[in-house]
């Protein structure tokens, strides 16, 4: 027999006393494990998922924030729509030295997905596989390999449905119009990301289906002509791209129904929309959500800020500049809960002194009956100490658990909601100091009612007959 | 074994000082048996309380068992009387919450400790008084004799020196009693240990080997005079 058996038994025998005690100690300790966990995984993920993402054409009219956000993490609508013009600008290199300025510039088009879970569909080229960069190189395949659709590939589709449009806006009869570009089975091909295939059991050879807007959400329908078959498994990056279906661009450009959004119409003083809408259009127009570009050396930042600062419909941001600063903002938000958090675990201290406090009138003359005994006050004290300490620790004990309990079922919720995925069964260091400081705090708290205890008068209690 | 030299033990009640307790002088020899006779009121407990080392005298003289309790402290008086002295209360004193042999360890716990074969000499104890079946039973699940054979086993645990009791029979039928009584004296002459009851029972100190009437322990200042009746 033990001291620390003793304090363990007085916990049991006041079962729902420390039951309803440890509550607030759990409630507290998972609520700031929660807040931990949330912030350093949203730091780990967005830093970690910036990879090869430098640089971002969208939209002019939005923030950069939530160019990014919709871009690299996949949050939230596509905030609008940009030119291809945008692409081949940066492509082109019409700046300084009329030289390109971008390693790469790679189009993208979303607005799709698959299946219930939502998984983002965007269309993009095969440089996807092969120019983009996940931290310094190309998307490793899980299995299998890249779809086929090429620049060149989009060029020429951008210029057939360019003269296609132009010929329904000129309202030429049937027979003088060119022909609609067509879906060639060989672009029905997609790439899905690591989290895709294991969520939904897919593996190469599956066909999925293309639900434009969110599955299941009022107005959002399925495309079966666009359908794909799966022919590259990425292997895991613990970024949203695994999350991600990727096809080509040609099939999102043709997928029925998508005609009214292939193009974006540009912005004409002194014209209505409806007239601006039957304005001849150009294959520069075709509609796309980003351009992801790496500038090729330190001057390209520059000169493709000065590009853009004016650019009537775009504009670029910087991930490595919006990342640090969205996360500077969230770790404030994180600092103000952990507050709120540590004044939970204030409140569940003060409820631990209270509810041993009042036993101590009713333990008298047990601990007078242990002194007499031969236990010396410091062993009294230490074993009511401990029975705080004990309740604090199995209070901090079980919010840890309920804590990455949380994690596993919310997983996927907030993967979908933030793009964060929550590592559920990774343990981290600072859970172990939480639990000796909640478990200190809580032995701390036992304090006042083992002092209490300690000072118990021995004869007195002893004489009493209850 | 126990000496008390000019031994005073006031309280304050209110602005009075009321005199608890008062030995002019009283020597037991180790090894004997003696019973403390007083009518209520008369300071015994009290008296049991300053020989445990519970209570500190306001002045005199107490030896027990080798050590000078009036000069000790708090944690050293307390040490003293875990590792030298088993005590028996009335009320048996066992805590409810606590098993049969948790209750008898508890003792070891505060005296010698806990540790090494403290548990299989529990065990043994407790067959000893015919509680082998009853380890794990609560002091709830045991008739009144069974528990005051575990206060028993619970004051010997450490093999003490010096067992104190505390008017052993006035909680039970005095037939049960007796034989717990004679138990406890049996163990104790066995193993030569010194034993002290306070009671205000002529029965249960006739079965002592020595009787000392509290009230002729008062000598001081005139107020009594201290006389022994030696059996």
């Amino acid at each position: 027999m033990k001291l620390v058996s003793i304090s363990l038994r007085n916990l049991r025998i006041r079962l729902v006393a420390t039951v309803l005690t440890m509550m607030s100690i759990v409630v507290a300790t998972a609520l700031y494990a929660a807040i931990l966990t949330m912030a350093e995984q949203t730091e780990a993920r967005y830093e970690g998922s910036i990879g090869g993402y430098q640089a971002i054409a969208g939209p002019n009219g939005t923030s950069e924030l939530e160019l990014v956000l919709n871009t690299v993490f996949n949050v939230g609508e596509a905030p609008g729509l940009i030119p291809l013009e945008v692409c081949q600008k940066l492509r082109a290199g019409r700046g300084i030295g009329r030289r390109s300025q971008v390693r790469y510039a790679i189009p993208q088009a979303r607005g799709d997905s698959i299946s219930s879970y939502s998984f983002p569909v965007i269309a993009t080229l095969d440089e996807m596989f092969s120019l983009f960069e996940w931290k310094r190189a190309p998307l490793v395949f899980a299995a299998g390999g890249p779809f086929t659709f090429s620049y060149a590939q989009l060029t020429e589709m951008a210029e057939q449905l360019a003269a296609y449009e132009n010929a329904l806006r000129a309202e030429l009869p049937a027979e003088q119009r060119p022909a609609r570009p067509q879906l060639q089975p060989a672009w029905r091909q997609c790439v899905i990301g690591a989290r895709v295939a294991r969520t939904l059991g897919l593996q190469l050879g599956d066909v999925v289906t293309p639900v434009h807007g969110k599955a299941g959400e009022f107005g959002s329908h399925e495309h079966p002509e666009a359908s794909c078959e799966i022919v590259g498994v990425l292997a895991p990056t613990n970024s949203p791209i695994d999350s991600t279906i990727y096809l080509p661009l040609g099939i999102h450009l043709l997928i029925d129904g998508h005609e009214a959004g292939v193009f974006v119409s540009p912005q004409v003083q002194g014209k209505s929309p409806a007239q601006i809408e039957a304005m001849p259009t150009s294959a520069g127009r075709i509609a796309l959500t980003a351009v992801i570009a790496d500038p090729k050396d330190h001057m390209g930042p520059q000169i493709l800020r000065r590009e853009f600062g004016s650019h009537p419909e775009a504009q670029v941001a910087w991930p490595q500049d919006v990342v640090p600063k969205f996360l500077r903002q969230i770790g404030n938000a994180a600092d103000a809960l952990a507050v709120i958090a540590w004044l939970v675990l204030l409140v569940a201290a003060v409820s631990i002194t209270v509810a041993i406090y009042n036993t101590m009138n009713e333990r008298r003359r047990e601990i007078a009956i242990m002194r007499s005994l031969g236990a010396r006050r410091a062993q009294i004290l230490t074993i009511i100490t401990g029975e705080a300490a004990l309740l604090s620790f199995f209070g901090a004990l079980l919010g840890l658990v309920l804590c990455h309990g949380a994690a596993y079922a919310l997983q996927d919720l907030v993967e979908d909601l933030t793009g964060v995925f929550l590592d559920w069964a990774q343990l981290r260091p600072w859970e172990l100091w939480l639990l000796v400081g909640v478990t200190g705090i809580g032995a701390l708290a036992g304090l006042a009612p083992a002092v209490k205890g300690s000072m118990t008068q021995v004869a007195d209690n002893l004489a009493q007959n209850y | 074994m126990i000496r008390l030299r000019d031994v005073q033990k006031r309280y304050s009640l209110g602005e009075q000082s009321v005199l608890a307790c008062a030995v002019d002088s009283l020597e037991i020899a180790a090894g004997e048996q003696v019973a403390l006779i007083g009518r209520s009121g008369t300071g015994k407990t009290t008296l049991l309380h300053i020989l445990a080392g519970i209570l500190r005298p306001d002045r005199g003289e107490v030896e027990i068992v080798g050590a000078r309790m009036d000069q000790l402290g708090e944690a050293a008086r307390d040490r003293h009387r875990g590792r030298h002295i088993g005590m028996v209360y009335q009320t048996f004193n066992l805590l409810q919450p606590f098993t049969a042999l948790e209750n008898v360890l508890m003792g070891a716990l505060f005296g010698r400790g806990a540790g090494g074969d403290a548990r299989l000499r529990a065990e043994a104890l407790l067959q000893q008084v015919g509680l082998a079946d009853r380890l794990h039973h609560r002091p709830s699940e045991l008739s009144v004799g069974q528990v005051q054979r575990v206060a028993i086993c619970r004051a010997l645990i450490n093999d003490p020196e010096l067992v104190l009791m505390d008017e052993p029979l006035g909680n039970q039928d005095k037939a049960t009693g007796g034989q717990v009584l004679d138990l406890m004296l049996q163990i104790a002459t066995d193993a030569g240990k010194t034993v002290v009851m306070v009671t205000h029972d002529p029965e249960s100190a006739e079965r002592m080997q020595r009787t000392v009437d509290l009230a002729t322990l008062r000598g001081a200042s005139g107020e009594a005079h201290s006389t022994e009746a030696a059996r």
